[in-house]
C-alpha cells in the first residue's frame, strides 16, 4: 500500500530544498539573461562553509547558515563584478557567459576539492527521524520546509513591499525603463546575485545535511534546480514556488512510479531532467503567463 | 490586363488588438518601379513583412505570380523570386561583403551538403560566374573595393547598399526595398534609384520600394501607393498623387 | 612506464578527442550551435562499438553503425531542438546527455550498468607488442582524423560552409535569403554527431572496455575547451586546441608523479583549466587562430584579382 501522506510530505521536502536552490538561480538568469552554472559551486560552497562553521569551528547550524550566506552571498556578487559583467560588457554572447560560469564552476569545486579533499563529509548534529502517524520526519526536513516557508514569504514581502524589491521587479522587466526612472540598475544585480549566491549556500547546507557533503553537491542537483527556474519561468520568483512543487511531486510520484514498474531507483533524479528537455521543447517561457511576474 | 505580378487580397495583421495594417488591397504589375509612402507608423514595413511570411497574414491572402504565399515560410518565398531587403540591415558581419552576396545566390549548386563535398567541379564554375555577377553589382554600389572586408566594418551608409546588393544578387522577379536611400546622402540616393532604373530596364526586374524620400521616389516610380494607418488612401501616377489634397493630409495631419 | 608507450598514448588521444574537437568546432564554431551534450554521442559511439564488436561485427563496421546511431540520435534531437534559442539548446543537449549516462548506468542488461562491457581492439596482430598495438591505433585513428578533417575542410570551403556561417550570424536574414535554417543546422548536429561516434567507437576498442564512468559531463567541457582556445570556426584551431589540452592534461599528471606541490595535481589541473577558459574568453575570444573565411577556387581568383588590380593602380 502506498503511502500517500508520506509521498506528499517527501514532496514537500523535495521541493522546499530546489526551490531554496532555485530563487537565486531564476532571478539571475532573468536580470543577467545568461544560465549561469556557477550556481551549483554556490550550493557547494555554502555547504562546505555550513561545515567550516558548525563541525570545524563548532559554532553549531544556526551561525553555519548565517555565516554561508553572507561569504558566499559576498562570493556570488564578486564572480559577477569581476569576471562575467565584465565579460557581458565585452560583448560576449549568453553561450560565452554560460561557458565562464561553467569555468569558474571548476575553480570552485577544485579549489574546495583541494582544500577539503574529494572525501564525502558529513553533519555530526543528530536529527533522528520519528513517527508521527503514518508520517517519518525529522527536524531536520521539517526545518527544511519552514525554511522553504519563511523564505517565500520574505521574498515575497520583499519583492512587493520595499523599494528594493520594487527595483527588482522593475529591471527585472524592462532594464531600460528601470534605469530611465532612475534605478541603479547595476546595484540592483549586484544584490540580486547577493541574495541568490547566498540562498544557493542555505540550499547548500540542508542538502550537505540531508545527505553528505562533498565537491559534488551543487552539481547533484543543479539540473532539478534549472528544471524549477524554467518551469517557474525565468526570472519568476512565484513561478518558482510552483514549479519547485510540482518537481518535488513529480520525483515523489515518479519514485512511486518507478519502483511499481520496477525500474531502478536512480532513475528519480531524471524525472527532472525530463521535465526541464519537455520544458524548453513545448514552453520555454514556462509557467511565466499565469502569474504576475515577479 | 496584364495579370497581376503580386497581389494583396484585403490583407489586416494585427499585434495584440491593434491593426497596423487593415484591409489592404494592391496590386503590383511587372517590369516598374512601384511606390509605397506613408507617414511613420503607418505599416508599411509591416505589410512587407507580410508579403514576404515574417508575419502570416490574419486576413486577406497574398498571390505571388499567381502562386498563394500567404501561408509560405520567408525562404520558400526566395525560391518564387520574391526577395526582401531589410530596412535595418541584416548583413553577416563576420563575412566578407562578397561572402555576403555571394549567400543571396539562388539555386547554388554547392548549397546542398553532398553537392559541396562530391560536386566540386560544377559549383566551382558556378561560384565563379556567380563571383562575376557580384562583383559586377558591388560595382555599381562603389563597393568593389570593399569586396574581401568583413562586412562588420562597414559604415552606416555602405551597409544599406550592401543590404541592396545582396537582393539584387538572387536575381529576382520582384525586389521588395525598405527605403533604400535612407541613411545615405542625396547624391548616393538618387544615383542608387539610378542603378535600379537601369536594373529594370537590362534585367527587366520589378521592384516595390518603400521610401521616405519622395522627391527621389516621384522621380523613378510608375505607381505609387499611400498608406496611412494601417489602409491605403490614394494610389496613382506620382504627379496625380503629389496633386492631390488627401496626400497632404496625410503628411501634415489635420 | 614505458616512455615511448607514453607517448604513444598521448598521441592516440589527441587523435581521437581531435575528432571530437572538430565535431564540435563545426556544430559551434561554424553553425553556432551550443552543444553541452557531446559525451552523449561519445558515448553512443562507444557503446555501439562495444555491444556490435562483442558479436562479431567487424570493427570497420562497428565504426560505422557508431557513426549512424550517433546521427540518428542527432537528427532526433534536432527535431525539437533547433527553434530553441542557444542556451535553451545548451541546457536541453546537457540535460539529454545526462539521461544517457542514468540510462547506460541503470540499464544492466543494456551495457554491463557500473561494469560496462568489455572491448577487443580493432585489429590486433598475434603476439604484438604494446608498442606495436600502439601504433596500430595510431595509424587507425589518424586515418580517421585524416577523412574527418578533409570533410569538414571541404564542407566549411565551400558554399555550403558559406550558408552555415551565415545562418549563424543571423538566421533570419539567412532564411529571407532563401536559406531553410533547419536543414543546414540538423545537418550540422547530425554529421558533427557522426564523427564523434566514430571517436567514440575508436575510444572504446582503444581502452577495451566501455563504462558509465568513463562518459562524465567533464569531456564535454574539456571538447569546449579545445574548440574555444583553438579558435572557433578555424579547423586547425580544432586541431591545435585538441593538442594543447591533452598535452595540458598529461603534463599535469606526469607532474603529478614528479613534483610536490601544495595541492593535488589533478585538482590544480581543473581549477588551471578554468582560469585558462575564463582568460581566453576575457582577453582573445577569438581563440588562438582566428576564423577562417571561406576559400574556394573564385574567392582565390578574386583576392588576386584586387591585388592585381591594387598592384597596376601604385
Amino acid at each position: 500500500m502506498i503511502n500517500w501522506a508520506q509521498v506528499f510530505f517527501n514532496s514537500a521536502i523535495t521541493g522546499s530544498l530546489y526551490l531554496i536552490g532555485a530563487v537565486g538561480l531564476t532571478l539571475t538568469y532573468g536580470l543577467s539573461r545568461f544560465p549561469n552554472f556557477a550556481h551549483a559551486e554556490f550550493i557547494t560552497l555554502g555547504a562546505y562553509i555550513g561545515y567550516l562553521v558548525a563541525e570545524q569551528l563548532g559554532l553549531g547550524l544556526p551561525s553555519a547558515l548565517v555565516v554561508a550566506f553572507s561569504v558566499t552571498g559576498i562570493v556570488g556578487v564578486l564572480c559577477y563584478c569581476g569576471i562575467l559583467q565584465p565579460l557581458a560588457r565585452g560583448g560576449a554572447s549568453i553561450i560565452h557567459l554560460m561557458v565562464a560560469s561553467i569555468a569558474l564552476g571548476f575553480i570552485f569545486r577544485h579549489s574546495i576539492g583541494a582544500l577539503w579533499t574529494w572525501k564525502p563529509l558529513y553533519f555530526t548534529a543528530a536529527w533522528s527521524a520519528f513517527d508521527i502517524g503514518p508520517l517519518r520526519i525529522s527536524g531536520l526536513w521539517v526545518g527544511l520546509i519552514f525554511a522553504a516557508l519563511v523564505l517565500s514569504l520574505a521574498m515575497h514581502f520583499l519583492l512587493m513591499n520595499t523599494k528594493i524589491g520594487k527595483a527588482i521587479r522593475a529591471s527585472a522587466s524592462n532594464p531600460e525603463l528601470a534605469l530611465a526612472s532612475g534605478i541603479n540598475v547595476d546595484r540592483v544585480v549586484w544584490i540580486t546575485w547577493f541574495i541568490g549566491a547566498g540562498l544557493a549556500a542555505v540550499a547548500g547546507i540542508f542538502r550537505g545535511a540531508d545527505t553528505q557533503i562533498w565537491p559534488m553537491t551543487g552539481w547533484d542537483i543543479i539540473l532539478p534546480i534549472f528544471a524549477v527556474a524554467i518551469l517557474g519561468g525565468i526570472g519568476n520568483f512565484y513561478g518558482s514556488i510552483v514549479a519547485a512543487f510540482i518537481i518535488g511531486l513529480a520525483e515523489n510520484i515518479g519514485v512511486v512510479g518507478l519502483i511499481a514498474l520496477g525500474f531502478s531507483t536512480t532513475y528519480r533524479i531524471g524525472i527532472a531532467f525530463l521535465i526541464l528537455i519537455i520544458t524548453l521543447i513545448v514552453r520555454p517561457q514556462g509557467l511565466a503567463m499565469l502569474f504576475r511576474r515577479a | 490586363m496584364e495579370e497581376a505580378l503580386l497581389g494583396i487580397r484585403e490583407v489586416s495583421k494585427h499585434f495584440g488588438g491593434v491593426y497596423a495594417v487593415n484591409g489592404v488591397s494592391l496590386d503590383i504589375k511587372s517590369g516598374s518601379i512601384w511606390g509605397l509612402v506613408g507617414p511613420n507608423g503607418s505599416g508599411k514595413t509591416t505589410l512587407f513583412n507580410t508579403v514576404f511570411g515574417i508575419h502570416r497574414p490574419d486576413e486577406g491572402a497574398i498571390y505571388f505570380n499567381g502562386n498563394c504565399i500567404s501561408n509560405l515560410a520567408p525562404h520558400q518565398i526566395y525560391a518564387l523570386g520574391l526577395v526582401n531587403a531589410f530596412q535595418i540591415p541584416r548583413l553577416f558581419s563576420k563575412l566578407t561583403v562578397l561572402d555576403n552576396m555571394l549567400v543571396a545566390a539562388r539555386g547554388h549548386q554547392g548549397d546542398g551538403l553532398l553537392n559541396s563535398l562530391f560536386l566540386r567541379k560544377s559549383w566551382q564554375e558556378q561560384e565563379a560566374e556567380l563571383a562575376d555577377k557580384a562583383m559586377e553589382i558591388l560595382e555599381l554600389l562603389e563597393l568593389d573595393h570593399l569586396a574581401l572586408s568583413s562586412a562588420g566594418e562597414l559604415s552606416g551608409g555602405q551597409r544599406k547598399l550592401l543590404e541592396i546588393g545582396r537582393g539584387l544578387m538572387a536575381s529576382p522577379t520582384l525586389l521588395l526595398l525598405d527605403e533604400p536611400a535612407a541613411g545615405v546622402n542625396p547624391n548616393l540616393g538618387r544615383r542608387i534609384f539610378e542603378g535600379i532604373e537601369r536594373l529594370r530596364q537590362t534585367m527587366g526586374l520589378s521592384f516595390f520600394i518603400i521610401e521616405h524620400r519622395l522627391e527621389i521616389l516621384f522621380d523613378f516610380a510608375h505607381w505609387v501607393y499611400v498608406m496611412d494607418r494601417g489602409k491605403i488612401v490614394i494610389e496613382g501616377k506620382p504627379e496625380e498623387v503629389v496633386a492631390a489634397p488627401v496626400f497632404y493630409q496625410v503628411y501634415l495631419g489635420e | 612506464m614505458d616512455p615511448l608507450l607514453y607517448v604513444f598514448d598521448l598521441i592516440v588521444f589527441i587523435g581521437i578527442f581531435s575528432i571530437v574537437s572538430l565535431s564540435l568546432n563545426l556544430e559551434f564554431g561554424f553553425a553556432g550551435l551550443a552543444n553541452f551534450g557531446k559525451v552523449a554521442f561519445f558515448l553512443i559511439g562507444a557503446y555501439t562499438y562495444a555491444l556490435l564488436s562483442q558479436v562479431g561485427v567487424p570493427f570497420y563496421l562497428c565504426l560505422v553503425a557508431g557513426a549512424l546511431i550517433s546521427a540518428i540520435f542527432g537528427l532526433v534531437i534536432s527535431l525539437p531542438a533547433l527553434r530553441l534559442r542557444e542556451d535553451y539548446l545548451a541546457i536541453a543537449i546537457l540535460a539529454f546527455g545526462e539521461i544517457l549516462r542514468l540510462i547506460v548506468k541503470s540499464e544492466d542488461w543494456l551495457a554491463g550498468g557500473d561494469w560496462g562491457v568489455t572491448v577487443s581492439p580493432a585489429i590486433s596482430l598475434v603476439g604484438a607488442s604494446h608498442r606495436v598495438d600502439a601504433l596500430i591505433n595510431i595509424a587507425l585513428v589518424y586515418l580517421c582524423l585524416f577523412i574527418c578533417f578533409l570533410v569538414v575542410q571541404l564542407l566549411t570551403n565551400s558554399p555550403y560552409g558559406r550558408v552555415v556561417r551565415a545562418i549563424r550570424e543571423d538566421e533570419v536574414a539567412a532564411e529571407a535569403l532563401g536559406k531553410d535554417k533547419s536543414k543546414y543546422k540538423a545537418q550540422a548536429l547530425m554529421l558533427g554527431s557522426a564523427m564523434t561516434g566514430i571517436a567514440g567507437g575508436l575510444y572504446a576498442q582503444y581502452l577495451q572496455c566501455v563504462l558509465p564512468g568513463m562518459f562524465m559531463p567533464m569531456i564535454t567541457f574539456t571538447v569546449w575547451i579545445m574548440v574555444l582556445l583553438g579558435g572557433p570556426a578555424n579547423n586547425w584551431g580544432a586541431l591545435l586546441g585538441a593538442c594543447l589540452v591533452e598535452i595540458f592534461d598529461r603534463g599535469t599528471n606526469i607532474a603529478k608523479d614528479y613534483l610536490t606541490l601544495p595541492i593535488d595535481p589533478s585538482n590544480l589541473q581543473y581549477i588551471l583549466f578554468g582560469a585558462l577558459i575564463i582568460v581566453v574568453l576575457l582577453y582573445r575570444p577569438q581563440g588562438l587562430l582566428k576564423e577562417t573565411q571561406v576559400r574556394t577556387k573564385a574567392m582565390e581568383m578574386v583576392r588576386r584579382g584586387r591585388s592585381a588590380v591594387r598592384n597596376k593602380g601604385s
